[in-house]
């Protein structure tokens, strides 16, 4: 967690031609914070979390999250090895998922295929209502194998809109790359670029590896992570807090303790006690740290934590102050799913099962004049706008370019 | 760390159901600046009288999320024997071990900081499936689920075309 504009995850992979990679990520989260573990460590029940994530849980309720056996903080071992995986995988991830977009990017701008990625419950036979995809002209290829992965991660993933698209491969299993338009097509295992005729011969006996040089696997030196293999992490000597039994303690001995441990004691018994199992905690984890942090940084998360409880400072935390955070593109990914989603709702009523009965079919029937597909999703994406402010940023024209939306405008 | 726990851990259960929603469901902040409401549609599932509604909820988050978990409320009118007729979902990923009302329920499908919203959402959306005859929150619609399913399934299913503007 090296800064909070880094949001990485691992479903960052599934658009690009590395797809696998996904559960590699997501197996090297933590599954409290959802992060990269950070200062890993081993529960008695052999689980796996952040030693913070880990105590708070442990102080909150003395259960594992995962499997909800009894266990204490005291208990707790690091995972170096765990460790080391994750601080490597973190360091080649950038690099790793560039190379991984620069495939797809440097050929992009071909017309000869379009396709997306979308959700498996969108009709694959309906009308082509993506907006996105009548915005950009030249979109790029995502299709994703299903047939490698075997998570549930990939279960979404389907081929879909083959419009105009010779090549498209039926079967649904290829894994295929933008054409650039050297005349060239990608084998479908290994993505090496060759002529058409040579791919069937190529397929037979393809590995998965491209059979040459493939350019940027080549020209990437490769990050040695041998050094750290000769320094291992090193356990720090800081001893432990204690948890406290604050039954025993009255206000004044608990206040005596605050100003030993040198954190604020002002506030009700109750915030006192939060405070110092917060306190706790964060010393601890910091303590089962490899590079722990002065208490002078300590001391200033223990305040963050105070805001964050609503205490003194405001609560919120704006999505839009993170800084890599691309507001706008997410927002608009977010406005399509819910304009398909209630698209899609609309068509299917508008074929509304048999075994629902035959008076609701004639009340559909004879409302479904000639007008009806336009003026109902205004209808409904009136309600949705209003209620998801969300789904526009500020400083941009709220649901532009979809024709839909501009009804209700 | 330049935000709380909580925060943090909300932007990124947004950035993953974003990118990878899971069929039928969608959700995120109502706001931009405030990560603790979310608002979620969810699809009724095929096969079942909610089958062709969108259901829109309120999701509220705690400042101690995950490690409490958040309340859902539908938006809509749900008639539903595990939803309270003020919207309010009942089900036991809802509850935290200990805190639970209906004290049938096992440990392992209650709340725990390793849940997320999209298990959640996908927990609902079973739940309108199949709902709990056991925990009732609207005796009324549990009633008659039990008793006179067809009404239940008239019922719903109006509720469905209404939140359609049909
Ligand atoms: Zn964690
Ligand atoms: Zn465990
Ligand atoms: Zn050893």
């Amino acid at each position: 967690m090296d800064s909070i504009s880094e949001v990485s995850d691992p479903t960052d992979w599934l658009p690009t031609p590395l797809p696998l990679l996904a559960p590699v990520d997501s197996a090297l989260r933590c599954q409290v914070c959802k992060d990269f573990y950070e200062t890993p460590m081993i529960t008695s029940c052999s689980h796996t979390f952040c030693s913070l994530c880990i105590r708070k849980c442990l102080s909150s309720d003395g259960r594992c999250p995962a499997c909800r056996e009894q266990d204490q903080a005291s208990k707790l071992r690091r995972n170096w090895a765990i460790q080391e995986v994750v601080e490597s995988f973190k360091t080649a991830r950038p690099q790793v998922l560039d190379v991984a977009k620069r495939r797809e990017n440097e050929e992009d701008g071909s017309p000869v295929q379009i396709k997306g990625r979308k959700r498996k419950w969108q009709d694959v036979g309906g009308e082509r209502e993506d907006a996105e995809g009548a915005r950009k002209a030249a979109r790029q290829t995502r299709s994703q194998s299903r047939k490698a992965t075997t998570s549930a991660i990939s279960q979404d993933i389907v081929i879909l809109d083959s419009e105009g698209d010779d090549d498209y491969d039926p079967s649904g299993e290829a894994e295929d790359y933008p054409q650039p338009g050297d005349g060239l097509v990608p084998c479908p295992v290994c993505g090496a670029r060759m002529k058409e005729e040579a791919v069937w011969l190529h397929i037979e006996r393809c590995d998965g590896n491209p059979p040459k040089k493939l350019s940027e696997a080549r020209s990437i030196t490769p990050q040695i992570s041998a050094s750290r293999h000769n320094r291992p992490p090193q356990p720090n000597l800081i001893p432990r807090l204690p948890q406290l039994n604050y039954s025993l303690l009255k206000d004044g001995a608990l206040k005596k303790k605050f100003d030993d441990l040198g954190i604020p004691n002002w506030g009700s018994r109750e915030l006192l006690i939060r405070r110092h199992t917060e306190w706790v905690n964060l010393y601890n984890s910091n303590a089962d740290s490899s590079t722990p942090k002065s208490n002078r940084e300590l001391l200033r998360e223990l305040d963050l934590w105070e805001r964050s409880q609503g205490g003194r400072a405001p609560a919120r935390d704006a999505l839009s102050k993170k800084k890599d955070f691309d507001g706008k593109a997410w927002m608009e990914g977010n406005k399509s799913q819910f304009d398909e989603l209630i698209r899609e709702a609309r068509k299917k009523r508008q074929v509304p099962s048999k075994k629902e009965g035959q008076k609701e079919e004639t009340a559909n029937d004879a409302e479904r004049s000639p007008n009806m597909p336009s003026a109902l999703p205004g209808q409904l994406a009136l309600s949705s706008t209003k209620k998801m402010p969300m789904f526009a940023m500020p400083s941009e024209p709220i649901r532009d370019g979809d024709g839909i939306e501009d009804s209700t405008q | 760390m330049a935000s709380s726990v909580a925060s943090k851990r909300l932007f990124q259960e947004y950035r993953t159901i974003t990118n990878d929603p899971p069929e039928g469901i969608t959700a995120g902040p109502v706001t931009e600046d405030d990560i603790y409401v979310w608002e979620a549609l969810i699809q009724g599932p095929e096969g079942t009288p909610f089958e062709g509604g969108i259901f829109p909820a309120e999701l509220k988050f705690p400042k101690d999320y995950p490690l409490a978990p958040p309340t859902m409320r539908f938006t809509c009118d749900m008639w539903h024997p595990n939803v309270y007729p003020n919207g309010m979902v009942c089900i036991s990923i809802l509850h935290a071990p200990g805190d639970d009302p209906n004290h049938y329920e096992h440990a392992s499908e209650r709340w725990s900081p390793i849940q997320s919203v999209e298990k959640i959402l996908i927990s609902v959306m079973s739940m309108l499936a199949e709902p709990n005859d056991e925990s009732p929150a609207n005796v009324d619609a549990a009633r008659m689920w039990r008793e006179r399913r067809s009404d239940y399934e008239k019922m719903v299913r109006d509720n469905v075309r209404k939140g359609l503007g049909l």
